[in-house]
């Protein structure tokens, strides 16, 4: 099976060429990219010139695209964090490792058997995950089941166990299969004697590249994103991941200015100590650029069309 | 592949029992698929819900011996208090339904056009490397929070320095207080939704695309039909399950909205509130005040109740015309 | 996932915002002093003889911890606010080995920012963690009041079992009687202390923020300041604000303020129910030149009085001559766009929450001369003297030991200075003079200094003066005199309705008024009405009737 979809990957190109889109189509298809990647991206570029901006340019003109003077400062400051930074960049990775591999791993197998319509309680289960992307206790007895029953405090479980299931991924993956999986495939399966793990591991899931790669993208995402979790368990600095950081700057700088008439000359002072805006905006950079250098990993899998075929194979 | 030819070899001619237990034993492994899945939500979703009765509680700590169920079971019951803060003021709550409804429609109906059409012609670029660089690029807005989105914005619209006023002073235009005035709103509101989540629902769609057999086009192909006709009959239908899927699931939020949008975005502006009070930040600046969690159980309660109703209606209708697309 | 964050967010918002009223705003560190540093117990308790032993009960002075066993080891969790501490293990080890002989108590600190502390403290208290000891104050969720009628603090002078007594007699003589009084609330337990407050600026004064340099460019004094007010501003600002656009070609705005300060200080109000702008909808009212006069003030919707619609028509009026940035009128952008002004020097009059000494440090910030004149003398209100304690959770199996913990952190220099400053020869050396130089590993353990008790125990830094806090400090905020209605504090439990509605009616129009962003011609009547539909008039009813009863029962 492997052989036949590198000859099909081979075909591919001219099979494309020759049922392709016309030319102005395609020439009209790249602008419309093109200004709509300019609004996603420019915002990030803002960002990245907010990080090299002078604090005294910020003071006299505020955040602009043409600063009057440029600064290291707020990189010089981030790196003298030193070990405490580059931890925080493990925390990160490791979590997002660890917590993609495990969440991708729970979601393939429970989507998997909403997917099989003869499995016999998969309204009850399907109902039993969408249920809770409506209802919930709400913070207050989530945050004490997990920290008094689960003992989730200061450990990596802690930010990994939270996230690890998204009922929402559940449904999406449960979809993927629905339109990617034909149901012959899982019939020819069974009477062939495969088990059903083994039909899941060895047949379904290799053809279901796309939808794993996306589900895990997403959940990479997710994790690397996630500040709020790791924020109500981890107290301990060194499992704080990146993004708890950088929010926990933002959240003084908003905390004392929200609260700086109550506080009078108190949160001034607190104010002044906190680290700058540029410093502010070195951090949001440092934390999307690896994401989004790991970014084409998944895409591989998602754009390319590495099923072509597969179900005839 | 030989030990499974061998397996069914053995099972060739079943018997009826034989079947029964086969069929048992397909149930049980299949249950244990779902098995850790099932057990996080019950522990992680499930056992919180308990909370749910602070809705209907004035919440108090048992001071004898305080934890969170004793607190729970000490709670003086106070039935639906904690629901009025919401219609307090009938032109307020009006106002807010309006708005979150609104927004929310025109969000889903907007995304869901925008992100397969993106979709769509991020699967026909034919050079795969540009149609990369293009979805990676979509995904950046998802990176930035709300926060970072407002500085932004407040670039272009601040008053005194805002690029967007240097420009129309510059074209001799009369400058507006964006964060003064209403109208623009809608429209800066909309574009900032459909700008950081876009890049999201398209990777969704493409990634449906792409399990699109590519022997069905060649073969619409070859029947002659169009680059159109092979979208419409092709990959439409196949995007069809993920379309209502993602549609149902948007339904049973169409009364939350998204919180950073309209309070960060906005900076919190006073004089913008007829366009961008919605029923979250409603019950966010209540919660400053009265710092009364009952409160905010109960409205998330009523949000999700009137979600839990939209979507069995909107699953119940799908069921009914294509049970294959329907949730459950 | 979304859903969560959305609540957590309202949650979030809970704590953050209903900041109660000034909490002094006054920070000592600027000057400073010393207690003697090498002084006992006893000694520093005398240095602070303001108190007097009146209160029943300090009458049992005698060794507080007599009557404590401390034959089982304990450990006390501490919740605290507002620390940048990334490394306490030397701190830890020594306070841990001192603790251990005194009270046989580990004590376990957990470093609350300000960011994350009260949504992590909240949902500590209100799951019922296992904590002995949180920060409380009456100005970020008015968690001292409402925490305690929810039954999270113990009360500590609770006739059956009195913590104050028992075990901590000798803070409860340092503490100034006014900060006493200040603790009295209304709790689960009937009226009494929830919490021991810390020694610390207790009076609030606003002031006007003067640019002197930029006054004296254009041929002012700060006398001109002096001799007017806010109605009488407006020359001034209109020649330097001409003065400084043809000097620059950029936009220049003169006044520099807070919304909600600069309300109460035009109009001589004082916070009855929160000032996050959107809880600050009731006033009570002061005679500026004397605070501690009664002058039968009723509470009000602040709104709704003439002084309010004469502010807000002024306020618009310098608004449309272009001397306020309408970057102020924007609740989230405020607060960015006035600190940046300041830093930049780039204004003429500002308002302040006063500190003792910091026109030394503003003008050096800053690098002009600045000066604050004063609208009133310093005034102590309740919120001010709760505006940072400790208070003893309900679910602390240990409360005994606890009260003996801030009792001896309150009156032991030794302890306290540990705590705050870290250890001698590592985060901090002393100077010739014996005052304090903080070294580079202050980074890593910097608590918040008003956060942990009374700072008047603490050696003086480098750039305060020696006796700072005999000299200065304690004569300046034993001076403020507490308004009429003192002791008196808002409960909103019975109209929790109201004021949910009344929040987002406030938070649509009052900053925007206040900063003069819209016309007063139009949006004071609709504000007006919104807030009756709101049902202000309940709630300033139900203040009043609590007022009524508060001077019934004085």
């Amino acid at each position: 099976m492997a052989r036949k979809s590198k000859a099909e990957k081979i075909v591919v190109p001219e099979k494309r060429s020759y049922n392709a889109v016309s030319i102005p189509t395609e020439i009209i298809i790249n602008i419309v990219m093109i200004l709509f990647c300019a609004l996603c991206i420019v915002p990030f570029i803002f960002v990245i010139i907010i990080s090299f901006t002078s604090e005294q340019s910020i003071a006299q003109i505020g955040y602009s695209f043409t600063p009057t003077s440029y600064s290291l400062d707020a990189y010089r400051y981030a790196f003298d964090m030193g070990a405490a930074l580059w931890r925080s960049y493990f925390n990160s990775f490791f979590v997002t490792v660890v917590g993609t591999v495990l969440s991708v791993f729970v979601c393939a197998l429970y989507s998997y058997a909403l997917f099989r319509r003869d499995f016999k309680y998969r309204r009850f289960f399907t109902f039993f995950s969408f249920f809770t992307m409506l209802f919930g206790g709400g913070l207050v007895p989530t945050v004490v089941v997990c920290k008094q029953l689960l003992g989730l405090t200061d450990n990596y479980a802690a930010v990994i166990v939270p996230m690890l299931c998204n009922p929402f991924n559940f449904i999406v993956m449960r979809t993927f299969f629905q339109s990617s999986v034909p149901e012959e495939l899982i019939e020819a399966a069974a009477i062939d004697g495969s088990g059903e793990y083994n039909t899941l591991f060895k047949i379904i899931l290799p053809i279901s590249k796309p939808g794993i790669a996306t589900i895990a993208l997403l959940n990479a995402l997710a994790y690397w994103n996630e500040w709020y979790i790791p924020m109500l368990y981890i107290r301990e600095n060194s499992y704080k991941p990146l993004q708890q950081l950088l929010m926990e700057i933002q959240r003084n700088v908003d905390y004392l200015a929200k609260n700086a008439s109550a506080m009078g000359a108190e949160a001034s002072k607190a104010l002044t100590s906190t680290p700058t805006q540029s410093l502010r905006m070195a951090l949001v950079v440092m934390v999307v650029i690896p994401i989004a250098f790991a970014y084409p990993f998944f895409q591989r899998y998602i754009i390319a069309g590495l099923t072509v075929g597969s179900v005839k194979g | 592949m030989a030990q499974g030819i061998a397996k069914t070899k053995k099972l060739s001619q079943p018997k009826h029992k034989e079947k029964i237990t086969a069929s048992r034993k397909k149930t049980f492994m299949l249950t244990t698929m779902v098995l850790p899945g099932a057990i996080w939500l019950f522990l992680l979703r499930y056992l919180p819900m308990v909370g749910i009765v602070m809705a209907f509680q004035d919440y108090k700590i048992y001071t004898k011996k305080p934890s969170f169920l004793n607190n729970l079971i000490h709670s003086k019951f106070v039935g639906l208090k904690n629901i009025k803060f919401l219609f307090a003021m009938p032109d307020t709550t009006w106002q807010m339904v309006r708005n979150t409804l609104g927004y929310n429609i025109l969000f889903i109906l907007l995304g869901l056009v925008i992100s397969v059409t993106f979709a769509i012609m991020l699967n026909e670029i034919t050079k795969k490397f540009v149609a990369k660089t293009y979805q990676t690029l979509m995904f950046f807005p998802y990176f930035l929070s709300w926060v970072v989105a407002s500085y932004f914005v407040q670039a272009f619209l601040d008053p005194t320095r805002g690029l967007l006023v240097h420009l129309m002073q510059s074209w001799g235009m009369q400058t507006i207080d964006f964060y003064n005035n209403t109208k623009p709103w809608p429209l800066i509101l909309t574009i900032c939704n459909v700008w950081k989540n876009t890049g999201y629902s398209t990777v969704l769609y493409l990634s449906a695309i792409t399990g699109i057999d590519a022997s069905q086009y060649e073969a619409a192909s070859i029947d002659g039909a169009s680059k159109w006709q092979q979208i419409k009959y092709v990959t439409l239908p196949h995007l069809k399950t993920m379309i209502i899927i993602l549609f149902i699931m948007n339904i049973g939020k169409i009364f939350c909205a998204d919180f950073g949008l309209f309070f960060q975005v906005p900076m919190n502006s006073g004089p913008l509130f007829p366009v961008t009070q919605v029923i979250d930040t409603y019950v966010y600046r209540a919660m400053t005040t009265t710092g009364n969690y009952g409160m905010t159980t109960m409205a998330g309660l009523l949000q999700n109740l009137i979600g839990f109703i939209f979507i069995m209606t909107a699953n119940t209708i799908v069921r009914k015309v294509d049970s294959d697309s329907a949730l459950f | 996932m979304r859903k969560k964050k959305l609540l957590s967010l309202a949650l979030v918002a809970v704590m953050a915002s209903s900041m109660l009223a000034a909490c002094g705003g006054n920070d000592s560190s600027s000057t400073t002093t010393t207690t003697d540093n090498t002084s006992t117990t006893t000694d520093s308790t005398s240095t602070t003889d303001t108190t007097d032993a009146s209160d029943a009960s300090s009458d049992d002075t005698a060794a507080a911890s007599t009557g404590l066993d401390i034959s089982e080891p304990v450990t006390l969790k501490w919740y605290l606010h507002g620390s940048n501490v990334t490394d306490d293990s030397a701190v830890m080890e020594k306070v841990n080995e001192y603790l251990g002989e005194k009270l046989n108590v580990t004590l376990q600190p957990i470093w609350g920012t300000w960011g994350d502390f009260d949504e992590g403290a909240t949902l500590a208290i209100n799951g019922g963690d296992d904590i002995d000891i949180y920060f409380t104050c009456s100005w970020s969720a008015d968690e001292y009041n409402q925490y305690a009628k929810k039954g999270a603090w113990v009360r500590l002078d609770d006739p059956d079992n009195n913590l104050i007594q028992q075990y901590g007699s000798d803070v409860w003589a340092v503490l100034p009687d006014v900060v006493k009084e200040g603790a009295v609330i209304e709790g689960s337990d009937g009226v009494g202390v929830y919490a021991i407050p810390g020694f610390k600026d207790f009076g609030t004064q606003n002031t006007w923020d003067v640019n002197v340099t930029l006054l004296k460019k254009y041929g002012y004094t700060v006398d001109d300041i002096k001799n007017t007010d806010y109605y009488g501003f407006g020359d001034i600002m209109a020649t330097v604000k001409a003065g400084e656009e043809a000097e620059t070609g950029e936009t220049f705005y003169p006044l520099n303020v807070e919304g909600a300060v600069l309300e109460r200080m035009v109009t001589n109000s004082i916070i009855v129910n929160g000032d996050s702008g959107t809880t600050n909808v009731l006033s009570y009212y002061i005679d500026p030149t004397d605070v501690s006069k009664n002058i039968g003030s009723k509470i009000e919707n602040k709104f709704g009085t003439e002084e309010y619609k004469k502010f807000v028509e002024k306020t618009r009026e310098y608004y449309n001559a272009g001397y306020i940035d309408p970057a102020l009128g924007n609740a989230n952008s405020a607060n960015d766009t006035l600190v940046a002004a300041q830093n930049a020097a780039k204004y003429l009059i500002g308002t302040q929450s006063y500190a003792l000494g910091y026109e030394v440090q503003t003008s050096a910030a800053r690098g002009i001369e600045v000066q604050y004149v004063p609208c009133t003398p310093p005034y102590v209100d309740k919120t001010a003297t709760q505006g940072a304690m400790m208070a003893i959770s309900t679910a602390s199996k240990n409360p005994e030991r606890a009260m003996a913990f801030l009792n001896l952190l309150n009156t032991d220099p030794y302890l306290m200075t540990l705590l705050e400053y870290g250890v001698e020869g590592v985060h901090y050396n002393l100077n010739d003079d014996g005052l304090v130089v903080f070294t580079d590993e202050r980074d890593n353990y910097s608590p918040w200094r008003n956060g942990m008790g009374n700072i008047t125990l603490l050696p003086p830094q480098e750039g305060e003066g020696v006796d700072f806090f005999v000299d200065t400090f304690i004569p300046y905020y034993t001076s403020a005199k507490g308004i009429p209605a003192f002791g008196y504090a808002f409960d909103s439990t019975n109209v929790e309705t109201e004021m949910a509605a009344l929040a987002n009616v406030a938070g649509q129009y009052a900053l925007a008024l206040s900063t003069g962003t819209v016309d007063p011609e139009t949006a004071l009547p609709e504000f007006l009405s919104a807030l009756e539909t709101a049902g202000i008039q309940t709630v300033v009813d139900e203040a009043n009737a609590q007022l009524d009863a508060y001077f019934a029962a004085n």
